[in-house]
Parts: structure tokens; C-alpha cells; sequence
């Protein structure tokens, strides 16, 4: 195994996991990957926490969208899914998403996951935003806690083997430059390596980077920091699904997720006046328009004084029965009644939330990144969803793209390289210098999360943005202090969310328009998103940049 | 803001021979859960300080640690002035971090048969309440058999009719159950009370999982002994001595006025074993001006066979004792027995209101006893407080009753859901644990409401064992005495 060497202060790795694949990450599309990657050859699965209990499939309420009935249509499910993106997402990535979800959710139920039905024996449906069919199959509003069950009771029938409690810190790359495995920290802080012929990097999601934040605590963009230390392209990063509903009090509770089902089922949005004010957004869809829509919305109604003494607007679903909320809203019930709340009598006060990152490493349909190596999917892989994601298609992705990057990497072919010994003697070297340090992470990672919502939020403009890079910059370089072995993990956490950042903000200021999740009050250039001539911006340690695209009118 | 303090059990292996209670003092924002008191104590004090957490909401069922005592979440308990917090009783692994994984991979995983298709509606909602378990192994550190026996934990057997009830798993869930413990459950559903989902584990994994036992020949011996007995006879316990019934007239007069009125449901403990004890609370009765009617054709509640999955001609029962008591237009039924009591309450669905003897009592209000010169403590009966919710009016009548009243912590005596009679070790086991807490009380005298605990109890700690209306009584007859003595 591996050691921390204490009397010299050295970091020092003996002993190396070999595997064929390795899948970084626990949550629906890293767990999805592995059962498929495991048809092929050895799979090592790395979870940061105990699985099943990290991420955010696991917090994932609402549903998983997917065509079943005769009366809906992938066609219809595919121009939802882009018109809802703002048509910024990559068509065969939408492709293989609406296609797809129908037969991941088939192997779901295959495997015994416990998803509502209807009276007929079929797959239960509610509406969610942005949709012209209730196609969003749910397990009351405990989705993706059901999903994850499943799949982890069927990830056991494999032989994947599985390291919990174990953090990836960086990718490690062989000599030619392709991605050969990943250098990880257990919970001692002790080093762990991982070679592997194929690396699947589904890290989630990372909105931890935000004040007020949907995400789990694992939630901090390992994935795109690491992918991006290693050279992989970022898409479209300045794509932050800002929720419509978060918690607003109490403070500790500021942003906790208040599932879209709650208006799926019927509950309806006042300000404090108790107008229905979604008439003045969206008089078509009102409280289902897509998440982009109305978290402006709420958001707007706050700024210009029509919000509630505590920052929010009301979401109330007192006029349903009571049995409704009971039995398909029981999480929001017991979370709401913890806080003194019943939602059964009381509406609700809710806010918006940094919710999800819809940019991410650029993949190909297979899932390939740009790196050699390296596959990703989930939260982690850009572009399915455009410039605002719709609720209930990323637990679809989820299995959609799991399954994809599971195949794909382990078709891998065998490769011979070697670690580069030069790249993991400066990964050790780095996580020494964390001995040395002088700040606290804790205090970074506050000023970091103030400094995103502030400057890098719902409402952006190029002053505040530069101010953000600035600052985000300045705390990335601070001398992280480690005050023991088993905190190391913290100061790569915390360098992680700092890099993400950056990649946020360096994206938001690249894109001149408003589309979508990305609204910036000083643009210059009105654009429809059917027409705009802007396509993807794209990130990486060699280059940034905006792609144009031709729009046939 | 506001300051609060809150004492954090750490431990390092490395350093630490054992476990050790540090104070803090935090600042914290109103309405702070646990969890956030404890990022103060890292991000303020001491960094080095670990536990478990991840999703914040209630839903990954990372965080669970014991707050004063009792297993919570901590992302959800509200954080108080003064509190403890410990790792869950649990191998610790550092601080608050206990090791969860040998137990989570206890809990079995779905075999789908490979033809599975879609279960119907009633078949996927008979399973959603099972389903709710977020793992956060807080029914296993507050288990009671968990203490004594290698019982896999609630939340596992929990897996086990999950799985059973699914028409898509091919595995057989009733060997794999038996296997893991599923007659070492007492039914004391401390399990139900300290799970943030309240999971009725006890009644919908149980006791249906030992009922499909029942059906497949695999009940305990000793537990098919006591279902012949209540097949033949109405009673579970043998006629060993005259009965409380065959001593007393169907309608018990009051000594004065009559104030009330209520019927009483005897139950087989009292009727059989000691039918004293129910004599004592008659006469507690009398004195209150309480009249009781007694219906002698009533029989077992069946609680011995519903705990122990014998509920094949459960419903015969039922009806007899309703019409027992509906026949003479009896409008509040009386229960000294919790576990009777429990049953009455919650697995009958009956025309007229069931109490225990100590709501009537305090709802009465009674003569004031004379004090008696003893220090009591009292045992709180699972099937009284959990099964009825009742807590209060018992310590509220022995305060009165005793010179002084200690507390001492709850926990199952270890003798019901069949343990008694299907695991004596087991029971013998928790009994000398409630014999380790009656000692360090220093109590003279252990005071229930439940025949079943007293009886139990009696048997494992040499501390006199009395039913709360024994005690009363006393105070009478010692005030009758005084008054005697000064006459």
C-alpha cells in the first residue's frame, strides 16, 4: 500500500491499483458506467465518499425524463431538450439522450428499482417545466435515491471493485500523454494510485462553488478542475442552472432544493403581494416554464421589492389535498416540518439556488473527451443540455451517458505506458507544500463562494466578472494550510472549487449574450437563441475561445 | 448569532486509548442544525476534528451521530446549548466517523429473476415504505438486541421484506432473514423512534416477515407452544392457580359514589400469571370510585401471536373481544397490560376507546396515597411509551405516591416480541442490563405498568418488581393505617 513517510514529511507512493477501467466517481452515471464497464474487464470505482451517499443522483427529487407512451415522441423530447437549452446543445448528444433514456429506464426497472406506477402497470409520469408531455417518471420525490439503490444493488452482482472514502486529487498521464490513471487520497490522507487503461471521470457537478448552493457537500467541481489541469477542453462553463426553489430560511438551510415536482404537482408562485406573477414572465407555461425563466423571474421580483421580509417569494401548495402532498411530495413534508413549516397548511418561501452546471469537458456521442484515455459523463461532460437544462434529464443523462462512457471505455484497448514518474513526483511535492501552508482552506472556500454569488450569479456584467476572475485568481494562488495527513483532502477540495471558478467566470466573461442559464445586463448583442451566430465557448490550458456557427433562418 | 456549547467525544487511534469528551464554544446562526455547530468547532477550533456529512437535507444518511444520547441525523437535529455529541455505537474510526460499512454490506442486494417485469400498483406501494432508508444506521446503534446477540441490525431485516414483498427478486428472504436475527426482535420499535424516516421496521418487516415464516413451518418451537395454548384455551399462559376472572363478579362496584365507568381487558399475564396484581388495581378502582366491568367472556388479545407471526386465526380472537365488550355497550376499555393495551390500540380497529390505567387514573384525578418511605425508579414499557405514547402520567403518579422518585434510562427489559419464550438467552442477557441500570439508581423499588416487564424484570434483578397500582395501593393502606393509628 501506500504510505505517508512521517518522520521525513515526505509523501511517498510504493504500490499502485491496476485495473482496466477506472470509473471516478459514485454517483448515477459513474456507478451506470462501471456495471457497463465491467462486461469488459476489471473495473476500479473511486468514490470520495461511502457510495450511494455522496453526490447528487442520490439528492435528486424530482424524476428521470423519458418517452414511454405513444402519445409523446423522442422528436418531441428532443425539441423540448433543445429549445428549453436555448439551442446551444450539441444535437447528437440530444440525440443519444432522447433516444436512450427510454431503455436505461427500462434497465432500472429490470434490476428492481421502485418507481410509481400507474393503475395500468405502467411507469408513472408527472409534468415538469419546459415540456409538452408529462415524461418525467418518478419514485415519489425520492428519484435518484431510488435510482442510486438499484444501481448500486446491481453494480454488486459485477466485480468491480470499489474504494470508498477514497478522493481522486489529479489525473496521472503515461509518457505519450494520454490518461493513465489518477493519484487519490484516502482517508488518512495516505496516497493511492490507479493505473488504468481507460479513466471515467463522472465526478458530478460542482455549484458548491456558490454561496447558496443545491449541491451535496461533494459537490465542488473536482471533475472539471482535474480534467482541466490535464489538459481536457471545457464547454460552455458560464452555463449555471440557477433553481428556481431553494430553501430561503433558516440561514444553515439557505439554497437546500425544493423539487421542481412541488410545481409538477400543482403548487403555484406568489410574491409577497400573493400575486401569481409568473403571468408577467411566462403567461403560457406560468410555474412549468423552463428553470431559467423563473428563477429570473423570482429573482427579479426580489430586487425590485416584491419579495418576502426574508429575500424570497412564496411557493404554496396549500389548495392540494393533503394525502397528494403526502404521498408524492413526503421528503419536501418532512424537510419543511423539521424547520417548523407544514407545508400542507403554509406556503413555502423560496428562492433561487445555483443548482447545476450544464458546461462541462467536451465529449464526443461515445463519450470521448479531448484527452486520450480519458471518457466522461454526468454533470461532469458539457453539453447535453444546452444553456439551461430541463428537470428530469439529468438523471436521464445520468444512465444515458454512464452506460455510454462504461462501453466506450471499456473497449479501451490495453495500453503499455507508464506513469509519468516526473508528474506524480510533483503531485507529491504539491500535496507536501501543503505543510507548509499558511492560510485555511475553511477561509478561502467562504470567500470564494461570497465572491461567485456576488459577482458570477444569476445577473452578471463584464466589471463584476473581472472583478470575480481577480479575486478568484488571487485566492487560488494563497498557500493552503493542511493541519494534518487526513486534511490534505481539504486543500485539494478547496484548489479544485478555485479552479472551477475560474472556469466559470473566464467562460461567462467569453460569451457577449444572454442565453439561457447566462444572462449578462451589459450585452451588447441581442441574439435569439434559434439564431444566435454564437455557439459553445470552450476552455482549456492551451486556448479559450467562443465558437461561431452558421444559423440557416 | 448565538453562542452555544456543545461537548464533542473525540478520538484518534493513534494517539487516544479511548474516547474523550472536548467542550467548545461556537458561534452559530439561528435555526443551526448539529452540523453546523460542528463546522464551527472544525473551521473555528480545530480542523482536524472529522465527521461524516454530504447532502445537508436529510438524504444521504451520512451524518448520523448521537446527540445527548439518541441517534440523529445531524444535518436536521436543531443544535442546543449544553448538548453531547457522539459517534454513533458503532466501531469508531476517528472522532464521530464510525465504521459503516460492514454493516451496510449486510443489507442484501435484489437478484431479479431474469423474466422481472414491472410490479403492479398495490405491489410497488406496498413496498414504498420500506424503501424510504437512507442507511444512516441509526436503528442499529440504539437497538437493544444488537447489545446482546449478533442480530444484523433493523434496517436489514427492513431489506429483507423489501425484497420479499418484490415479485421481481428470485432470493429467499425468509432463510436470509432468520439467518440475520429475525426472531431476536423484541418489538420494542426503538428502531421506529429514532429513524429520521420512520420506518415502522417492528410491524411492516418483522412481524410480516415472521408471519411468512409462520406459513412456511419455520416458527420458533416454543412460539408454536404458546399459539396451541391460545387455540385451545383463549389464554397464552397455562392455568397454574385461580384466575383473576374466576375471582372477581362481571361488574366491580365502586365504594362510593360512582364517578365512572370502564371496562377492563384482563389480558392473559394478569388473568393467569398475576392475577394479585390485577386484584391490587381493583381495589384502586373501588377506592376512586371507578366501576369496572369485566367481561368474562373475553380472551387474549393476540399480541403474542401478531409479535411472532402467528396470525392465522388472530381475527377469531379480535372479534370475540370486541363483542365482549361492544355486547355490554361498553364505552372506554381499560388495559394495566402495555403489551395488551398496545394491540388494543393499534392493531384492532375497535367501537369503543381503549386506556391505559394510568390516563383513566390521571384523567379521574384519585385520592392522594400517603407517601411510602422508599425511593422508586421506573421502567418505561416499550409497548407503553412508543407502542401508546405514554410516559408522562405514570412518573406523574408515582412522584406522588413514593418518598422520592429517580429516573433511570430507557431500554427494553429484553422480554417481549417472543423473546422471552423463543430466546431466553437473549432475554436473560438484556434483563441483567436493566438489573446493571436499577442498581445504579439505588432504587428500593422498580415500578412498570406492565405485567409482562414486571414479571421479567422480577426475574433478573434481585430490586422488588411492582405494578404502579400495587404501589398505589400501598399508599392507601398506609394511610389507612395512619389514620388508624391517630384515631
Amino acid at each position: 500500500m501506500v504510505l505517508y513517510n512521517a518522520p521525513t514529511n515526505k509523501m511517498h507512493a510504493d504500490e499502485i491499483v491496476d485495473a482496466h477501467v477506472l470509473v471516478v466517481g459514485s454517483g448515477g452515471a459513474g456507478v451506470r458506467a462501471a456495471i457497463e464497464a465491467s462486461r469488459y474487464g476489471d473495473v476500479v470505482m473511486v468514490s470520495k465518499t461511502i457510495a450511494g451517499k455522496g453526490g447528487c443522483t442520490t439528492m435528486a427529487e424530482g424524476g428521470y425524463n423519458a418517452v414511454l407512451r405513444d402519445r409523446d415522441s423522442v422528436d418531441v423530447h428532443r425539441e423540448d431538450t433543445l429549445k428549453g437549452g436555448a439551442y446551444l446543445n450539441d444535437p447528437a448528444l440530444v440525440d443519444a439522450l432522447v433516444r436512450e433514456a427510454p431503455e436505461r429506464m427500462a434497465d432500472l426497472v429490470r434490476w428492481g428499482a421502485v418507481f410509481d406506477v400507474t393503475e395500468d402497470r405502467e411507469i408513472a409520469q408527472r409534468p415538469f417545466g419546459g415540456q409538452r408531455f408529462p415524461r418525467t417518471c418518478y419514485a415519489g420525490d425520492r428519484t435518484g435515491h431510488e435510482m442510486i439503490m438499484t444501481l448500486l444493488d446491481r453494480l454488486d452482482a459485477t466485480d468491480t471493485h470499489l474504494y470508498q472514502e477514497v478522493s481522486v486529487v489529479d489525473l496521472v498521464k503515461d509518457e505519450n500523454g494520454a490518461v493513465a490513471g489518477a493519484i487519490a487520497l484516502d482517508r488518512d490522507g495516505d496516497v493511492v494510485l490507479f493505473r488504468a487503461d481507460a479513466t471515467v471521470l463522472a465526478t458530478g457537478g460542482g455549484t458548491q462553488v456558490y454561496d447558496i448552493s443545491t449541491n451535496s457537500a461533494a459537490g465542488t467541481g473536482d471533475g472539471f478542475a482535474m480534467g482541466y489541469r490535464a489538459g481536457a477542453e471545457l464547454i460552455d462553463m458560464e452555463m449555471i442552472q440557477f433553481h428556481p426553489t431553494g430553501a430561503v430560511y433558516p440561514y444553515d438551510a439557505r439554497g437546500r432544493l425544493v423539487t421542481e415536482a412541488v410545481r409538477g404537482e400543482g403548487g403555484i408562485l406568489l410574491n409577497a403581494r400573493r400575486e401569481r406573477f409568473m403571468k408577467r414572465y411566462d403567461p403560457d407555461r406560468m410555474e412549468l416554464s423552463t428553470r431559467d425563466v423563473v428563477a429570473r423571474a423570482i429573482a427579479t421580483e426580489v430586487l425590485e421589492g416584491r419579495g418576502t421580509n426574508r429575500g424570497g417569494v412564496y411557493l404554496d401548495v396549500t389548495h392540494l389535498p393533503a394525502e397528494k402532498i403526502e404521498t408524492r411530495l413526503p421528503v419536501m413534508l418532512e424537510q419543511f416540518l423539521a424547520y417548523g413549516v407544514d407545508i400542507r397548511r403554509e406556503p413555502m418561501e423560496v428562492a433561487p439556488t445555483a443548482h447545476h452546471i450544464m458546461g462541462g469537458l467536451r465529449i464526443t456521442p461515445e463519450c470521448r473527451t479531448t484527452l486520450p484515455g480519458l471518457f466522461a459523463c454526468g454533470e461532469v461532460a458539457g453539453g447535453v443540455h444546452g444553456a439551461n437544462r430541463l428537470g428530469g434529464n439529468a438523471l436521464a443523462e445520468t444512465q444515458v451517458f454512464g452506460k455510454r462512457a462504461g462501453e466506450s471505455a471499456g473497449k479501451a484497448p490495453a495500453r503499455n505506458g507508464r506513469f509519468d514518474e516526473g508528474a506524480i513526483d510533483e503531485q507529491l511535492r504539491m500535496l507536501d507544500g501543503f505543510f507548509e501552508g499558511a492560510i485555511s482552506p475553511a477561509d478561502v472556500r467562504r470567500d470564494l463562494k461570497l465572491t461567485m454569488w456576488n459577482q458570477a450569479g444569476i445577473f452578471r456584467n463584464a466589471p463584476d466578472l473581472r472583478t470575480a476572475l481577480g479575486h478568484v485568481r488571487r485566492l487560488a494562488d494563497q498557500r493552503l494550510c493542511a493541519a494534518s495527513t487526513a486534511n490534505l483532502l481539504e486543500c485539494c477540495t478547496v484548489r479544485n472549487m478555485c479552479t472551477t471558478a475560474s472556469l466559470i467566470v473566464r467562460c461567462a466573461l467569453l460569451r457577449p449574450e444572454n442565453r439561457g442559464a447566462h444572462v449578462r445586463l451589459d450585452a451588447e448583442i441581442a441574439t435569439d437563441p434559434a439564431t444566435s451566430p454564437f455557439s459553445h465557448t470552450y476552455v482549456s490550458l492551451a486556448r479559450e475561445g467562443i465558437e461561431r456557427r452558421e444559423v440557416t433562418a | 448569532m448565538k453562542t452555544i456549547t456543545l461537548q464533542v467525544s473525540r478520538f484518534d487511534p493513534a494517539v487516544d486509548a479511548e474516547p474523550h469528551f472536548e467542550e467548545y464554544a461556537v458561534r452559530v446562526n439561528e435555526g443551526a442544525r448539529v452540523l453546523h455547530a460542528l463546522h464551527a468547532v472544525r473551521d473555528g477550533h480545530d480542523p482536524t476534528l472529522t465527521y461524516r456529512y454530504c447532502c445537508g437535507s436529510g438524504q444521504c444518511g451520512s451524518c448520523a451521530v448521537r446527540v445527548d444520547g439518541k441517534p440523529v441525523l445531524a444535518c436536521m437535529e436543531e443544535a442546543r446549548d449544553g448538548m453531547t455529541v457522539e459517534p454513533l455505537d458503532l466501531p469508531v474510526l476517528k472522532d464521530l466517523t464510525v465504521d459503516m460499512e460492514p454493516v451496510i454490506a449486510k443489507i442484501a442486494r435484489i437478484c431479479p429473476a431474469p423474466d422481472a417485469v414491472l410490479p403492479a400498483k398495490e405491489e410497488i406501494e406496498a413496498i414504498k415504505p420500506l424503501r424510504d432508508c437512507i442507511e444512516c444506521l441509526c436503528c442499529v446503534s440504539a437497538c437493544p438486541a444488537l447489545q446482546v446477540t449478533d442480530f444484523a441490525g433493523p434496517t436489514v431485516i427492513r431489506q429483507e421484506m423489501r425484497l420479499a414483498l418484490d415479485p421481481r427478486d428470485s432470493g429467499d428472504r425468509i432463510a436470509d432473514a432468520i439467518a440475520k436475527g429475525l426472531f431476536y426482535c423484541t418489538t420494542c420499535k426503538r428502531c421506529t423512534e429514532v429513524c429520521p424516516k420512520e420506518i415502522d421496521i417492528p410491524g411492516k418487516a418483522i412481524e410480516k416477515l415472521r408471519e411468512i415464516a409462520n406459513r412456511r413451518g419455520l416458527t420458533l418451537p416454543r412460539h408454536r407452544e404458546v399459539a396451541r395454548l391460545v387455540q385451545e384455551t383463549g389464554r397464552s399462559v397455562e392455568r397454574t392457580q385461580p384466575t383473576f376472572l374466576e375471582q372477581v363478579p362481571e361488574v366491580i362496584e365502586p365504594d362510593g359514589p360512582v364517578r365512572g365507568e370502564v371496562g377492563f381487558f384482563v389480558g392473559c399475564m394478569f388473568n393467569g400469571r398475576v392475577p394479585q396484581t390485577a386484584l391490587d388495581a381493583m381495589e384502586v378502582m373501588k377506592r376512586n370510585g371507578i366501576r369496572v366491568i369485566v367481561p368474562h367472556d373475553q380472551v387474549c388479545c393476540g399480541s403474542p401471536l401478531i409479535r411472532t407471526g402467528q396470525t392465522s386465526f388472530v381475527e377469531d380472537l379480535k372479534k370475540k373481544n370486541i363483542e365482549a365488550f361492544a355486547r355490554r355497550g361498553i364505552a372506554t376499555v381499560m388495559t394495566i397490560c402495555a403489551g395488551c393495551g398496545a394491540t388494543l390500540k393499534n392493531d384492532y380497529e375497535t367501537p369503543f376507546e381503549v386506556k391505559d390505567v394510568t390516563e383513566i387514573l390521571t384523567e379521574y384525578g384519585i385520592e392522594p396515597t400517603a407517601r411510602l418511605d422508599v425511593t422508586a425508579t421506573y421502567h418505561d414499557p416499550c409497548h407503553l411509551l412508543r407502542g401508546q405514547g405514554i410516559s408522562e402520567q405514570p412518573r406523574a403518579l408515582l412522584r406522588e405516591a413514593v418518598r422520592e422518585f429517580v429516573e433511570m434510562p430507557t431500554q427494553c427489559c429484553g422480554a417481549g416480541g417472543g423473546v422471552r419464550s423463543g430466546v431466553p438467552e437473549e432475554a436473560k442477557a438484556l434483563g441483567a442490563k436493566r438489573d446493571e441500570c436499577v442498581k445504579a439508581t439505588g432504587a428500593d423499588v422498580v415500578v412498570t405498568v406492565c405485567p409482562f416487564c414486571e414479571f421479567h424484570i422480577a426475574d433478573c434483578t434481585d430490586v422488588p418488581v411492582k405494578n404502579l397500582t400495587t404501589i398505589l395501593l400501598e399508599g392507601y393502606r398506609k394511610k389507612d393505617a395512619e389514620r388508624e393509628g391517630s384515631a
